[in-house]
């Protein structure tokens, strides 16, 4: 009986290792893959620039962007455009300014659009998120199917009833709500009472309401001053502008077919923000309820053992947590949020989307109008995952430091 | 005093409706306007709403502008898809003895109000019975189990068998809405399982060009790749004469494909490094690892998410408005939009709502149950 040498090390190389040859053979499949999936994609670009030329050409057209630069022709009545003109001015836009104009004032309602809705989901979609864990059963309910109704339907249905049957549905100019404080619903918009600026104002005025917007801006910044003594603040600043006339209040005032003055907030607008608000605020309800019960639950009995009430847990133990945890889903919904404002188009707000169309329709370059808008779609995307990115990284440093 | 303290609805109401003076006043106040919302709604259901204009074009609602001659082959997909959802119901809650009965009643009942409701959807009962049998069916045997996603491959080339002779140019309403949903969210897992790994291949240019896809197409809104899809097909491929429906179709599944993807990759990077040295060092092959050890359990991961990203699919199936067609909502719009049915917008809205919800409602209860028994055989 021979011995079984158990003893390695004695000549040839591990047999578990691949061999060199078989790594280069690896190597090199790898290198002619890179370059077949190279010259595929080059290829497929030449094609579809060949298609196009053709296509293009048997048309009798050209790929330029110099439509942008010549007057759109048509009418946007909702909001303002930035004209360069000796200063800048913010005008309405008119059929004389150029398409590129026309963008310029689509890309200004999508984010007047998203910012708002943005701001106004996050609160509410707290405010759900706390409520599905209430102490209270009914609360816990309507919480549970607001969100479950908003997540199981299209938004689109969603933004086209709040249009149709609930915006259109309201009192005609003639019978508008009339709310105390001067503010009117009606189908045709609803008004509010406005600040108007008034640049004649005395220089002093001026002046000092500079400095003390300039002072507010930098206590924010530096993080000195906080909660109410800014609301103290903006709101002496406030006063100061009304007391001086540098800002005098523009009360809205109800005609036979038009209302002046004030600020109006036109039908397709609140339909817009109602539907993507209510609808974001429940995708955001879900994500807050699920980083609150996601949380150890000795952070709720070590604020109970400290004699904490259920509202001071939520507000100094649990939320300020959760906040942290939820950060990159609160992204992903913002970009998520941003994108629906192109279904504006359903219901005729001029936001980017719909604002292309018009321009492609009116220009016939679809094609370059949309190679625009996907840019500024991308940019829009970027700009807030880079925001986010940058509180989340705050954060995190301040969770280290402590 | 003793009796009511004893009483279990009034522990539960003390528990749960008045346990803080915050929660009792909130309780005083949401009870009595609940109570108003659900009788002024019932109310309205039952004694104001003029329903006619949803039973009267109710084949609108469904069909949009099918031809009444080959309405058979309409009816005949409705009925397969049923049985689809059969099979799929076998996949996510199995038929157990006690349960069966119970279930089956319900489901009988629902269809036969239905019919009894709508006129010319008596395919419904049909369509109903053969669903409660391939539920049935596909969880006792073992062998339809184990094949059951083939079996749903199956259905679902028959209801395009049955209804591609009509051309696509007559598709419409709740019908064009579910066919595309299908169509996306068929076509989607396997693009996305190929993007998936594209992503996280070895070669560069493989890499790159998967990762900028996904990240590209994730960033632009759904309504914009579908016009541009629409607009370029023609301009690319000028003798083609693609119908604006597949047109829609190839647009939603470009755009559905990259959220595919990443749902596929989460599944992908939950499975342990481990089991891919293991099959290394049992001397599989690159390709093989993929396919029969990594994607499995992988899928298992991903499936849930595939599920609800169809849910997602079906909710943004209105958006095909943008290139004119008729799609469920956009078919209800349409029944607005004759001045004859003027002031009926609710009664409409209210319908489309609770057939919209109703469906949602199903992919929302399988994605849970699916993810359920998903996370109970891993624990297994």
């Amino acid at each position: 009986m021979t011995a079984i040498s158990l003893d390695p090390g004695t000549d040839a190389p591990p047999a578990f290792l691949p061999d060199r040859r078989r790594l280069r053979l690896l190597r090199l499949r790898r290198t002619v893959v890179q370059t077949a999936v190279v010259l595929l994609v080059v290829g497929a670009v030449v094609l579809v620039i060949l298609a196009l030329q053709s296509s293009f050409a048997a048309r009798g057209v050209d790929f330029s962007f110099g439509f942008l630069d010549q007057p759109a022709g048509f009418q946007i009545s909702e909001g303002v455009v930035p004209v360069l003109d000796g200063g800048v001015a913010l005008e309405p836009f008119s059929a004389s300014m150029t398409n590129a104009q026309a963008f310029v004032l689509g890309v200004i309602n999508t984010l007047k659009m998203a910012v708002l809705a943005i701001v106004l989901a996050t609160a509410l979609g707290a405010a759900i998120g706390v409520g599905r864990l209430s102490t209270n059963w009914l609360i816990r309910q309507v919480c549970f199917h607001i969100v479950e109704f908003m997540r199981n339907t299209p938004l689109l249905i969603q933004l086209t009833f709040w249009y149709t049957v609930v915006v259109l549905g309201l009192p005609s100019l003639k019978g508008a709500v009339a709310l105390p404080g001067g503010v009117y619903i009606s189908r045709q918009g609803t008004w509010l009472p406005w600040f108007h600026l008034d640049t004649a104002a005395p220089a002093w005025v001026v002046i000092a309401a500079l400095a003390g917007g300039a002072g507010l801006l930098a206590a924010l910044i530096v993080k000195r001053l906080r909660g109410k003594a800014l609301v103290f603040g903006a709101a002496g600043l406030l006063v100061l502008a009304l007391a001086g006339g540098l800002l005098t209040l523009d009360m809205p005032e109800l005609g036979k077919f038009n209302a002046k003055g004030g600020l109006k907030i036109s039908a397709e607008f609140i339909a817009l923000l109602l539907a993507i608000t209510l609808n974001s605020a429940a995708y955001i309800g879900e994500i807050v309820r699920g980083a609150i019960e996601s949380l150890p639950k000795g952070q709720w009995e070590a604020a109970a053992a400290l004699g904490f009430s259920r509202r001071h847990t939520l507000g100094d133990v649990v939320l300020p947590q959760v906040f942290r945890v939820v950060l990159p889903s609160f992204g992903n919904q913002y970009i998520g949020l941003a994108k629906n404002t192109s279904l504006g188009i359903a219901v005729g707000y001029p936001d980017l989307f719909n604002v292309f169309g018009t321009v492609a329709n009116q220009t016939g370059r679809t094609l370059e109008s949309i190679g625009i808008v996907m840019v500024i779609y991308l940019l829009i995307s970027l700009g807030i995952s880079w925001i986010i990115n940058r509180f989340n990284r705050r954060l995190g440093r301040k969770e280290k430091r402590s | 005093m003793t009796s009511l303290a004893a009483n279990p609805a009034w522990h539960w109401a003390r528990r749960n409706l008045f346990l803080k003076p915050f929660d009792t006043v909130l309780s005083l106040v949401l009870i009595p306007l609940l109570l108003w919302l659900a009788w002024s709604f019932l109310a309205w259901v039952v004694g104001q709403a003029q329903w006619q204009v949803v039973l009267g074009s109710i084949k609108v609602l469904m069909i949009g502008v099918f031809p009444d001659a080959a309405l058979w082959r309409a009816k005949t997909a409705g009925a397969l898809l049923l049985l689809l959802l059969g099979f799929a119901f076998a996949a996510a809650k199995p038929a157990t003895p006690n349960r069966c009965g119970r279930n089956a009643v319900g489901v009988l009942a629902t269809a036969g109000i239905v019919s009894a409701i709508f006129g010319g959807m008596a395919w419904v009962l049909p369509g109903a019975v053969g669903g409660l049998g391939a539920w049935v069916l596909a969880s006792r045997s073992d062998w339809l189990a184990a094949n059951v996603g083939r079996a749903c491959g199956l259905t679902v080339l028959l209801v395009f068998a049955v209804i591609s002779p009509v051309s696509s140019t007559y598709w419409g309403g709740l019908l064009l809405s579910v066919l595309l949903t299908l169509v996306t969210g068929l076509l989607t897992i396997p693009l996305g399982i190929l993007l998936a790994f594209g992503r996280q291949s070895e070669v560069a240019s493989i890499r790159i060009l998967c990762t900028g896809y996904i990240e590209m197409i994730r960033a632009v809104p759904l309504i914009l790749v579908v016009y541009l899809i629409w607009i370029a097909v023609p301009l690319l491929w000028p003798s083609s004469n693609v119908s604006d429906v597949v047109r829609g179709m190839i647009g939603f599944v470009v755009f559905y494909s990259a959220y595919a993807a990443e749902y596929v990759r989460s599944g992908l990077q939950a499975v342990p490094n481990g089991q891919i040295e293991a099959a290394k060092a049992l001397g599989y092959g690159a390709t093989d690892i993929k396919r029969l050890v990594v994607l499995p359990q992988a899928m298992r991961v991903a499936i849930p998410g595939l599920v609800g990203n169809t849910l997602d699919i079906f909710n943004y199936a209105p958006l095909v408005f943008i290139i004119g067609l008729t799609d469920f909502l956009r078919a209800g719009q349409m029944i607005l939009a004759d001045p004859a049915n003027s002031g009926k917008a609710l009664e409409v809205y209210v319908f489309l709502f609770a057939a919209y919800y109703a469906i949602g409602g199903v992919i929302t209860y399988l994605a849970r149950r699916i993810e359920d028994r998903v996370s109970r055989k891993a624990e297994k």
